[in-house]
């Protein structure tokens, strides 16, 4: 897939190590097709979402029933006016788009970091602590593994309703297994290492051994993790959209315009179409940015 | 058989846990009343519905009483059947165990030879294909696949029938629907399995007594990672069982996901809760039955238990 | 190698397909088998319930219209035919007498007589954990005066006891056949007096009926009946075009030109009970307090417009809730609607918001068809003559208990059907003891007219006074009504099938040429 880059999984300081480190980083990038690719979509649509407001031509939320429909610019009975056509309301399928990438990729940045928090805590504990407190936290993974992500979210959203907020809370809620899992098996192959021994015996409290010797031999794993849970996080939105569960308008997601547009598949292929090429090219990116971040930052893991 | 038994004893907190989790979830906030009777009943009548269903008692009382019947295999009878919720979930197990089976069959069909064929061929023109379409399985979501894939071989070429159950022509479109979603994530599983395998120790030595590779790969590598295509499997059960809620939904599929989506829509709290179980219980099962499996098949793996 | 893998994938997918349990034992429902004469009828969500008394979904009683009879039936103008009844009159107020067809057996055999009659109306009218309870209540005794004569007797005066017994619900049960056997039994083998009994049902899949030879009435038409659930509504169309049904429910607008394209399908329509409004908030504290304000959204919103572009046409615009077929409906007020948003402008400044106001309005999605865009171009409308509607909307589950706790702002959107056919049931929300909380509106006159009509006998002066009432609310608004929703079906161009406003399917009135 990508170059396989070697460096060192200890973090060492200095200013200089840091230079050559990241200018190897460059050049593996430059190096490793996909993960070039991966990273330039990923910034573009970073950027699309950021400046969304900017860059869109029209008021994604502007109806006119008269221009419903409206085929891509290139068609018959297109016009360059809505270059990606307009929907079922008569709004411009392009700026909704565009809009869309602020609430897909809030949606999907925030419940990762949500999950990766709730992960990195309860992971942290179970692996440093062990004993009842682990047994107690691994019980309750194994719970959260027992019951399918979209059931669960699907059963949570349902009893407190969808809203932006709600989403992310519950995609968070039910992704953190994963998190948790990885750092505690990181933790405790870190935590019988000899320096860790040796920083405990001189009385280094937990916290200070958390944060010096733990934290840093987990962070790469953790990056790479949370990068492809973004792309995850991007699906299960639009799986939930079609359960009738997701982002609901007026506020706009990929996911729901592709749920919302799958009744116009044969009729009006380009309501649906768009958004579903937006979510695979943008999911497509995060796969190859966070494969190639794996090779780099964390060879153990495959 | 020590682990064995020590994994069994697991599973009791587990179960519990997720009987809290589901009750929790399903009780705190919830009024079916409200969606069991039409827009137009009166206050008074949905009051009365609300007494009769026991619904305005406290909620440790209501969890209280819901884990002495559970316990019993009772979980109440179903708002919208009126009949015991386990046995209309156990009803719809075939049809989605069905699905289940079949769709692992095409995911194993495709993952398979595609993760082991690309590493061997890691870096070439033919792993970048292999690699760029098991992220492209993984970045379509089910239900744009199954309404692509019905316009195209129902609708426009007739091949296969476009919904329902009843014959294996019917089982074929959900099974690849579902089943593809899941191959791309066992390909990339598969592969990185294989090229572990490739990377080893003996592997190595094997290529350097000089051996053809041919007959290194077919002979010692395929053999082992094999084994870990189990584990694989059993992983994706979980996937799997919620892809069914998607695709039994586009293709009318009479199974347990199906249930599930209308269950949680019309709040039937007593099938959502038999149902979830259930999956809890087969996934944990599964995982149990891979772990077993994999022991069985590579004694060099030793557990700490 | 590559032949290798080829025989191990064989050999893995003949083992899974061999241990799998149904692949052999289903092979029965396909539809295209043989030259059995077999009609397909495809809906949008399952039957619920065998239970007649426990559901109030309307495609459920569809099906069980061929499996059940009722007493009498509503002839879709306002009158009633017999159907298990022959003849009814009114012996008081509280009193109706029916007399029942003599020659009617149930799918077992079982005569069908007057303790038939007591059984099922009794145990509806008793049991208030049945969903129709409340539709059948007003019922107190039914008294066996021969076999095949009864007498209904209700607590207060009646007038609507007709619509009541027509309708959901409302078929007559087998006593014997359920005391002997259990209930259990008849939800699993359910036994009616209709033209079709019961064959299969593999729920969220299909309900199949076969023929009832002895029917009382005129013979079965269809050798099979197949009643199909497909809730997708993509995946309904789809399985039309594909021809693997005969009819489909529920053909959302923007697939007719499609199925109009498709020289083997065609489209039917008819309007349907259900009509689309606007509830208001009437009590002072909301900005809706206003008439003016009410007048205005009202005025603003084009519902004609709505009713073209995103109904293609399928809806009628309405300014009542008692649509044409029911009981006490006010004509003058159907097909008709207000559109004016300059005046709309004026009316806010005379209420004293020159700049406009801001209200909250909730609207389910996802329920209704298009409903969610009926509310966004609703919104959008609004917004032209000063009024921010801050749109929220709810999925059904939701919006069910926010509408059941009463918890919406200045204004929310529903739809109302009327399976009763009178216009008792169309305005029961109006009254001052069911709208606290929903739309607040006090009016004397309006809660007497409602009061009186609801008891009294005397049909004319009944529908004057629904009538009078359906004009005041028309001009007050604490109800606006958009449009009566048409039911559109797609068929195979060779199936005759003539849509009902209540949208049951007869079977036997459904031919093949």
């Amino acid at each position: 897939m990508s170059m396989q880059t070697q460096v060192e999984p200890n973090v060492v300081e200095g200013t200089k190590k840091d230079k050559s480190r990241f200018l190897k980083i460059i050049q593996s990038l430059l190096k490793s097709k996909t993960g070039f690719i991966g990273f330039f979509i990923v910034l573009t649509v970073v950027f699309v979402g950021v400046f969304a407001n900017y860059l869109a031509p029209h008021d994604y939320a502007q109806t006119n029933v008269d221009n419903r429909l409206m085929p891509p610019f290139w068609m018959e009975g297109g016009s360059p006016e809505h270059i990606l056509g307009t929907d079922n309301l008569g709004r411009d399928v392009l700026s909704r788009i565009i809009i869309g990438s602020r609430v897909s990729l809030l949606v999907g940045v925030s419940s990762v970091i949500v999950a990766g928090f709730i992960g990195l805590v309860l992971g942290l504990i179970s692996g440093y602590y062990g004993k009842w407190i682990d047994q107690v936290i691994m019980r309750l993974v194994d719970s959260f593994l027992a019951i399918p992500n979209i059931l669960f979210m699907l059963i949570f959203l349902a009893v407190i309703g969808p809203s932006l907020a709600s989403i992310i809370i519950v995609l968070g809620f039910t992704t953190w297994v994963v998190y948790a899992r990885m750092v505690r098996s990181e933790t405790l192959s870190v935590k019988e290492r000899d320096y860790v021994k040796s920083a405990r015996a001189v009385g280094a409290s937990d916290f200070i051994i958390i944060r010096r010797y733990i934290l840093p031999n987990i962070i790469s794993s953790f990056i790479v993790i949370a990068t492809l849970n973004v792309a995850t996080t991007i699906i299960l939105e639009s799986s939930l959209s079609f359960l009738g569960l997701g982002i609901q308008p007026p506020e706009v997601s990929w996911g729901l315009m592709l749920s919302d547009g799958r009744d116009y598949l044969a009729t009006s292929w380009w309501v649906a179409t768009f958004p579903g090429l937006a979510i695979t090219i943008t999911v497509l990116g995060i796969i190859f940015l966070g494969d190639w971040l794996r090779d780099v930052l964390d060879p153990k893991i495959k | 058989m020590r682990y064995f038994i020590s994994n069994v004893i697991k599973i009791i907190p587990v179960l519990f846990l997720i009987s809290l989790i589901v009750f929790i979830l399903v009780r705190v906030t919830g009024d079916p009343v409200a969606l069991m009777l039409p827009e137009t009943a009166t206050d008074q009548e949905r009051e009365e519905l609300r007494e009769a269903l026991g619904l305005n008692d406290p909620l440790y009382i209501q969890y209280f009483n819901y884990m002495k019947d559970v316990l019993r295999g009772d979980f109440g009878d179903s708002l919208r059947y009126n009949q015991p919720a386990l046995g209309i979930v156990l009803e719809r197990l075939p049809a989605s165990f069905t699905l289940a089976l079949s769709s692992m069959a095409v995911a194993v069909l495709l993952s398979v030879p595609a993760g082991i064929y690309s590493a061997i061929k890691r870096n070439t023109f033919s792993d970048l294909i292999i690699t760029g379409a098991s992220v492209l399985g993984k970045a379509m979501p089910n239900f744009w696949v199954g309404i692509m894939l019905i316009l195209l071989f129902s609708v426009n070429l007739g091949i296969f029938p476009v919904s329902g159950s009843g014959t294996l022509a019917h089982l074929v479109l959900p099974s690849i629907t579902l089943g593809t979603g899941i191959a791309a994530e066992m390909t990339r599983l598969i592969r990185s399995s294989m090229l572990e395998v490739l990377n080893s120790e003996y592997i190595r030595t094997a290529r350097s007594k000089g051996l053809h590779e041919a007959f290194v790969i077919n002979k010692h590598a395929l053999r082992n990672a094999l084994i870990p295509v189990v584990t694989i499997m059993a992983l994706q059960t979980s996937t799997l069982i919620g892809g069914t809620l998607i695709t039994e939904t586009v293709f009318s599929w009479p199974g347990m996901g199906q249930l599930l989506v209308q269950a949680v829509n019309l709040r039937d709290m007593a099938v959502v809760q038999a149902a979830t179980f259930i999956i809890a219980i087969l996934v944990i099962l599964s995982n149990l039955t891979a772990d077993l499996v994999y022991r069985y098949l590579d004694p060099r793996i030793k557990y700490e238990d | 190698m590559k032949f290798r893998w080829l025989v191990f994938a064989a050999i893995f997918f003949f083992f899974l397909t061999a241990c799998n349990p149904d692949s052999s034992g289903e092979v029965s429902g396909n539809g295209s088998e043989s030259g059995e004469n077999e009609l397909i009828i495809a809906a949008g969500s399952d039957m619920v319930t065998f239970d007649i008394h426990d559901h109030n979904n309307t495609s459920t009683e569809a099906i069980h219209v061929n499996m059940f009879n009722y007493l009498v039936k509503n002839d879709g103008e306002g009158g009633f035919v017999g159907d298990l009844a022959t003849e009814w009159e009114i012996i008081d107020d509280q009193t109706w007498r029916f007399k029942l067809r003599e020659d009617v057996k149930f799918h077992n055999g079982d005569p069908f007589t007057a303790e038939d009659v007591k059984f099922t109306l009794e145990r509806v009218a008793k049991d208030n954990t049945l969903l129709e309870h409340g539709n059948y209540n007003q019922i107190a005794e039914v008294n066996v005066i021969s076999d095949y004569e009864v007498e209904i007797v209700t607590h207060n005066p009646e007038p609507a006891l007709l619509n009541r017994l027509s309708r959901l619900g409302s078929g007559m049960l087998p006593k014997n056949y359920i005391e002997e056997n259990g209930w259990e039994h008849f939800l699993e083998q359910p036994v009616g007096t209709g033209p079709y009994k019961f064959s299969e049902w593999i729920k969220d899949d299909r309900v199949v009926l076969v023929p009832n030879e002895n029917y009382f009435g005129e013979k079965p038409k269809w050798d099979r009946v197949v009643f199909r659930a497909i809730p997708e509504d993509s995946t309904r169309v789809s399985e039309l075009l594909a021809g693997g049904v005969d009819i489909a429910t529920n053909i959302p607008p923007d697939d007719w030109e499609r199925i109009e394209n498709d020289e083997n399908l065609k489209l039917a329509k008819s309007p349907s009970q259900r009509v689309m409004l606007l509830v208001l908030r009437t009590a002072d504290e909301y900005v809706t307090s206003d008439p003016r304000v009410r007048e205005a959204i009202d005025l603003a919103i084009d519902k004609e417009a709505i009713v073209e572009s995103l109904y293609n046409g399928a809806a009628t615009p309405t300014r009542t809730r008692v649509t044409p077929g029911n009981v006490g409906a006010n004509e003058k007020l159907y097909g008709t609607s207000l559109y004016d948003p300059d005046r709309a402008r004026e009316l806010l400044a005379e209420a004293g918001y020159p700049d406009g106001i801001e209200i909250q309005f909730d609207a389910p999605s996802g329920r209704y068809l298009k409903d969610k865009e009926t509310a966004e171009l609703i919104q959008s409308m609004l917004a032209e003559v000063g009024i921010k509607a801050n749109l929220t909307f709810h999925e059904w589950s939701t919006f069910s208990e926010k509408y059941a706790e009463k918890s919406f702002g200045e204004m929310f959107m529903i739809a109302y059907g009327n399976s009763m056919f009178d216009a008792a049931l169309a305005l029961v929300r109006l009254k001052q003891a069911e709208n606290v909380g929903e739309t607040d509106y006090i009016n004397d006159e309006v809660e007497e007219l409602l009061q009186v009509a609801e008891s009294n006998m005397n049909t004319e002066e009944r529908i004057a006074q629904y009538q009078r009432v359906q004009e005041i609310i028309a001009e007050e608004r604490p109800q606006i009504y958009l449009f009566q929703m048409d039911s559109v079906y797609g068929l195979k161009a060779n199936i005759n099938f003539e849509p009902r406003l209540d949208e049951m399917f007869y079977v036997d009135d459904i031919t093949k040429n």
